[in-house]
């Protein structure tokens, strides 16, 4: 049985946007698969990738004209480190994130 | 049997100390969070914790102070004494309240969390003004929380809500065995043994929860 989550929170967004980073590992991500792997609108996604850019927890490397690619900074990985660590922590008293 | 006394108090009062320290970090850990996440509800668990290990410092602070020093027969001890437990039984049962408010089902957005804190405040203000058996009423809070950790625990299964739902159950113990201590005296120490294991629990899970690959 599992909870239901009705609202995320714009950390968790953030959050799941660099997990889906994380995965493609040295790779890097592509926008189109951070969109579908956080669940956002292509509006939400532009802005909140300038956001991380912007806080350098991920950094961006363009490949062609118009194709981009995202790579988790150190600071990102240690980010995305204590986010797990409190989000364990929270959800061990109940508490969603 | 003076003596006998001031040696379970001392090691009454050594667990007291540890189960305060734990208290501190549980509030260091759900303030960190609350910084990270802006999770209204981290804050009040923060806030209940913090609340929890003052009430325990000012007890060990009291008893110590008063008795240890001036002996259980010494000047005022008995009105001193009478402050200081009904003072930890409020505090105990602030935190608890704060407990029920914060480890609450969520159903939708956080925006609900100001509508009940009306409610909320008025039953703080509630546990200072009730005098009468604070363990009673610690015990029916804590009941309240620990019906949370079990439906918390078997909505997600996590190991990290077990070590919670463990800890409030035996902080829960510790309180119905306080409250036999008036028939049998010897289970107060018990009662302090299962208030320490109920915290060492929640150390467990907060140092298991810190590990990250």
């Amino acid at each position: 049985m599992s909870r239901k989550r009705a609202y995320r929170s714009k950390m968790r967004i953030l959050a799941d946007m660099m997990r889906a980073i994380q995965s493609e590992g040295e790779d890097g991500a592509g926008p189109t698969k951070i969109l579908y792997a956080a669940n956002l609108s292509h509006d939400r996604l532009t802005q909140y990738l300038e956001e991380l850019v912007e806080k350098k927890l991920i950094k961006e490397a363009e490949l062609g004209s118009d194709n981009r690619i995202y790579f988790l900074t150190e600071k990102g990985r240690e980010f995305l480190k204590e986010f797990v660590r409190m989000e364990r922590f929270s959800e061990a008293f109940g508490i969603e994130i | 049997m003076q003596d006998g006394i001031f040696a379970l108090i001392r090691l009454d009062l050594i667990f007291e100390i540890i189960s305060g320290i734990i208290a501190l970090v549980v509030t260091f850990y759900a303030t960190k969070a609350y910084n990270l996440t802006g999770q209204k509800k981290l804050s009040d668990l923060s806030t209940g914790f913090l609340v929890l290990s003052a009430g325990m410092f000012g007890r060990v602070i009291g008893t110590w102070y008063f008795i240890i020093r001036y002996g259980i027969e010494g000047p005022s001890s008995e009105l001193i004494l009478s402050i200081v437990t009904i003072a930890y039984g409020a505090s105990r049962i602030m935190a608890y309240l704060l407990f029920v408010v914060a480890t609450r089902p969520a159903r939708h957005r956080e925006s609900l969390n100001n509508e009940n804190m009306t409610g909320v405040s008025l039953l703080l203000a509630a546990t200072i003004l009730v005098d009468p058996n604070l363990e009673v009423i610690a015990i029916l809070v804590l009941v309240l929380v620990v019906i949370q950790a079990i439906i918390n625990y078997f909505s997600t299964r996590s190991r990290f809500a077990l070590y919670v739902l463990l800890g409030f159950s035996l902080i829960l113990l510790s309180h119905m065995l306080v409250a036999q201590t008036l028939v049998n005296p010897g289970l107060f120490l018990l009662s302090q043994i299962s208030q320490l294991l109920g915290y060492l629990s929640l150390l467990v899970m907060l140092i298991k929860a810190g590990r990250v690959e």
